[in-house]
């Protein structure tokens, strides 16, 4: 592959920056790893869950009769069982008298075997009167749409309005401005481990749930409240994650029906979603509206945006929390005089939407790339160096209030220009071959959905090895691989001799979790943090033996030894495990234990921010419409590369999905139902659709980050969706209004440029 | 629906003789129970996963006796009567890994490793039919795999490499071939 990807290991690391395969490889790849779905608990039943098939309905009869009396079933709830349990917002955790989506969770059964719960779901008869209902976000918008909910005139949920500086002076300030369009589709997260949960709550005074989670503080916090419970009653245990994609940020209905099910049966409960039943009860993105206005001088510097997003909330706002998003982002990329955002959240009679990978900033920014890229170009301006030239830099105190201590975007836009040959291809290339560059920057975690502590505990036995205890869950990102590299930077020890514990809230101190990009930043410093209590105290013991201050002590290489001698010096050295021996062994008789945490000075708001840039190159078949992407160069400003194999994964991953959802993923809906329920039938790239991809890690070294280190997880598949999208638009020689930029979209793009050329018409082949 | 789903008849139990990396096995199943279901639920081998069951997905790859990747949730476990297969438990051979999942783990193929696996397992069986296969060998052997993690690039790096982790011990940590 390239050279451009693995920067050396840092001067005096001697694991940071190593290229580290996963510690948990060899269970991983043996079949051996566990997940939710392979917990067989003593007695253990299996639930099922009866969904509403109408997008809007009113009960009119509910009987589950047929179903209790059948054999081998041992718990059948419904509204009536609980009638005071809500879900989240306004939502009863059954539906009460009426269903407002096609999905929504109606009655649930616990059977002995999954066969039997089948037949008893079967037996539940209930009778409907299908309701008008209003199922997409175009229909819930006109003044004469039905209400989903009575309560929320013109459906509109939740609305946020955010001004910076004074756009209105600005945009009449500007020497042009510019509006687009722009449109994105219902997508999956389609999640390699279905939903799954068990839930043991055989003892009222405890919930134990088994299940894949990015956030246990979150799901014990939700589940705690509906069942009356404190927090610290629920344990959430979430060993492997078989991955996120922000599908898995907040505890869902089945987590709550899986409870509900097991405190009457008084029997462990799993609900596991069925085939299609996974692209049923799903949270991920929903339809979504944008209006992008730039005004810009002559010489190219933005004065002014504005972003008006229009949300399809589905039939609860959920996940109203990302609607403030967009407001910010413009703010930690470019400098400006004034910014206008106005997002709403609208109610649909769908299923309530979550958000996708790569949240709203991978599809807004898919549609404002392309048309920042149409700004500089009615400017006669490069893209490139348009970004560049409005780009922020380190030390800027952005509108929001954000500060940024490390900054390497125009970096990262050199670096993408000089190796993809940009300067020798834009607007050289030939008729449908397009390139586009995206930029981009995302929050290493931050204050705005939780107050962002990370805890961690380090405990090291009298043998030498480690034992680390953190909270972040390993959605498949490496976390605990990174975690004990950190400990181990610290420590002066191998990662193989730190033992990673996690995915049980029981036992790990307090974490909020893998979202937000947050891991890397919050819980890596929290490890630092907690690694270096412990080694404070091995130093003052070493110190002691070896009759030096604890500050001239150096721990690598699995020894502790006095700066300026060799690390081995006899008498003047130990190794870490004799260091431990004479800690526990001592007169002292200590056992080292390290504790930690980590939280933000800052009241509002992120630390730190990665920054992108991408070139995408595509190629479009004038014929079949389809696009190949030839190429993604990549160059991400991380901090720091902790391990650099890893961060290599997290972009391959990235790339892969930022252009599958520009190109292909779409839940196709008709009257609230998924028409494309399976992975056959959603498509996601194959191997052979794969482009070569060039990495650039770009390492400014943040002042706050661990080692240095920033997020990678979620900034580069924003820049991938930009960067795919504009080469798209480049090729076609127009912005798309629409993604996924699927071939028959493509296709009567070109045909309406082909009718126009017959025609005479200017202006209408691809450059 | 759910509800609209016609449950299959429970028709009459019968033995499946069936052969796991190399162990014979008698189990009580039904015409409804798939070679998955007795994989993870009667032999309780749940290093293959079941992600779809419907065909999609390829987390819940086995292999015939032949060695070609089977997709378990698709097939009727009665119909494997007298028959032996390999799950993921019996490539490594006394504890220690095949070469294919040497390569996965230094070649950080795998993330989440709920695909693995059955990634592994069609990896496997692209190697068992060409120890050298080319690019579309190795596209074609896995089409029928999603991964969604690493979105398969370093797995097929993996694949191409997977020879140098013959015989035990293998290049250095973290390694990079091409
Ligand atoms: S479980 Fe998905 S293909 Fe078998
Ligand atoms: S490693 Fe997660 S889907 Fe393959």
């Amino acid at each position: 592959m390239t050279d451009g990807r693995a920067p050396p290991p840092g001067p005096g690391l001697g694991v940071i920056g190593r290229r580290q395969p996963r510690l948990d490889g060899f269970d991983k790849v043996s079949g051996r790893s566990v997940f939710a779905d392979d917990i067989e608990l003593p007695g253990m039943l299996h639930g099922r869950i009866l969904r509403s098939p109408h997008a809007r309905a009113r009960i009119v009869r509910l009987d589950t009769t047929k179903a209790r009396a059948l054999p081998g079933v041992k718990a059948v709830v419904t509204n009536g069982d609980a009638p005071d349990l809500v879900f989240s917002e306004r939502q009863p955790l059954l539906a009460k008298g009426f269903v407002h989506y096609v999905g929504e969770e109606v009655a649930a059964v616990a059977a002995t075997d999954p066969f039997i719960a089948d037949e008893a779901l079967r037996l539940i008869e209930v009778e409907y009167e299908p309701l008008p209902a209003v199922t997409s976000l175009r229909r819930a918008l006109q003044p004469d749409a039905p209400l989903v909910h009575e309560w929320a005139a013109g459906n509109v949920a939740v609305t946020h309005d955010r001004d910076f500086g004074d756009p209105d002076a600005a945009f009449a300030e500007s020497d042009l401005v510019i509006t687009d369009e722009f449109r994105s589709p219902v997508q999956h997260n389609t999640l390699a481990e279905f939903h799954v949960a068990i839930a043991d709550f055989s003892n009222p005074d405890k919930l134990h749930v088994w299940t894949p989670t990015q956030s246990a503080p979150m799901y014990q916090m939700a589940l705690a409240k509906a069942f009356g419970l404190e927090s610290s009653q629920v344990r959430i245990v979430y060993g492997n994650v078989g991955g996120a994609f922000t599908g898995r940020g907040r505890a869902k209905p089945h987590h709550f029906v899986a409870a509900l099910l097991s405190r009457v049966a008084a029997r462990p409960v799993k609900i596991k979603a069925t085939a299609d039943e996974e692209f049923i009860m799903f949270r991920g993105s929903g339809e979504t509206l944008y209006r992008f206005r730039t005004g810009v001088t002559r010489d190219g510097r933005i004065r002014a945006l504005e972003l008006d997003v229009t949300f399809d909330a589905g039939a609860h706002a959920e996940w109203a929390m990302i609607l403030w998003l967009p407001a910010l982002y413009p703010n930690w990329l470019y400098r400006f005089e004034g910014l206008r955002y106005r997002g709403r959240f609208v109610y649909t009679n769908t299923v309530p939407k979550g958000s996708n990978h790569g949240g709203i900033m991978g599809r807004m920014s898919a549609g404002w790339m392309q048309h920042l890229t149409r700004v500089a170009e009615e400017l006669g301006l490069d893209p490139a160096e348009f970004h560049r030239r409005n780009a922020i830099e380190a030390g800027d105190h952005a509108r929001d209030g954000s500060d940024f201590g490390s900054c390497g975007l125009k970096e990262c836009i050199d670096r993408v220009v000089e190796r993809s040959g940009w300067q020798v291809k834009y607007g050289r290339l030939p008729p449908y071959r397009g390139i586009g560059i995206g930029i981009g920057a995302q929050a290493s975690g931050g204050k705005n959905a939780s107050n962002d502590t990370s805890a961690a505990m380090v405990k090291i036995a009298d043998d030498g090895r480690v034992t680390l205890f953190t909270g972040i869950p390993d959605l498949g990102q490496g976390s605990w691989t990174v975690m004990a590299m950190i400990a181990a930077e610290v420590l002066g020890i191998e990662p193989a001799d730190v033992n990673v514990v996690g995915g049980d809230s029981d036992i790990v101190p307090f974490d909020w979790g893998a979202f937000s990009q947050r891991g890397t930043f919050m819980t890596g410093n929290a490890v630092k943090v907690a690694a270096e209590d412990a080694r404070a105290q091995l130093a003052s013991v070493a110190a002691a033996a070896l009759g030096v201050q604890a500050e001239d002590l150096v721990f690598a290489g699995g020894r502790v030894h006095i700066r300026g001698e060799a690390p081995d010096a006899p008498g003047r050295s130990l190794s870490f495990r004799e260091a431990v021996a004479k800690a526990f062994h001592g007169g002292e008789g200590r056992y080292v234990m390290g504790r930690g945490f980590f939280n933000s000075p800052r009241q509002s708001g992120s630390m730190a921010f990665s920054f992108g840039a991408q070139v995408a190159e595509v190629e479009v078949d004038p014929e079949s419409g389809a696009v190949r992407v030839l190429k993604v160069t990549v160059a991400h400003d991380l901090g720091r590369a902790l391990n650099p194999l890893a961060v290599e994964g997290q972009l391959d991953g990235q790339v892969f999905s930022g252009l599958s959802q520009v190109l292909y993923e779409e839940c196709r809906m008709d009257a609230g139902q998924v028409l494309n329920p399976s992975r056959l039938e959603y498509k996601l790239p194959r191997t052979w659709e794969l482009p070569e991809v060039d990495y650039t890690l770009v390492e400014t070294i943040d002042p706050y980050g661990p080692f240095g280190a920033k997020e990678v997880g979620e900034g580069p598949i924003v820049v991938t969706m930009s960067a795919v999208a504009a080469a798209v638009a480049n090729a076609l020689g127009e912005p798309l209004p629409q993604m996924p930029m699927t071939p028959w979209r493509l296709l009567r793009v070109i045909r309406h440029h082909r009718r126009r050329r017959a025609r005479g018409a200017p202006g209408a082949a691809p450059r | 629906m759910d509800a609209k789903r016609e449950t299959p008849p429970a028709g009459r139990s019968r033995v499946l003789r069936l052969v796991v990396n190399g162990d014979l096995h008698e189990v009580l199943v039904t015409p409804r129970h798939t070679l998955l279901d007795v994989i993870r639920g009667e032999l309780g081998l749940k290093g293959t996963k079941e992600g779809c069951t419907t065909g999609s997905c390829g987390v819940c790859t086995v292999h015939n006796d032949r060695g070609e990747a089977i997709l378990s949730c698709l097939t009727p476990a009665l119909e494997w009567d007298g028959e032996s297969i390999t799950t993921i438990e019996g490539l490594e051979s006394g504890g220690r890994l095949a070469p294919i999942q040497q390569a996965f783990v230094e070649h950080h193929a795998v993330q989440c490793g709920y695909c693995t696996p059955g990634v592994i397992m069609s990896a496997q069986a692209i190697l068992n039919a060409t120890p050298e296969p080319a690019e579309a060998d190795i596209n074609d052997g896995l089409a029928g795999v999603i991964c969604r993690c690493t979105g398969h690039i370093k797995v097929k790096e993996a694949v191409r490499n997977a020879w140098r982790y013959a015989g035990g011990a293998g290049p250095a940590p973290g390694g990079s071939h091409d």
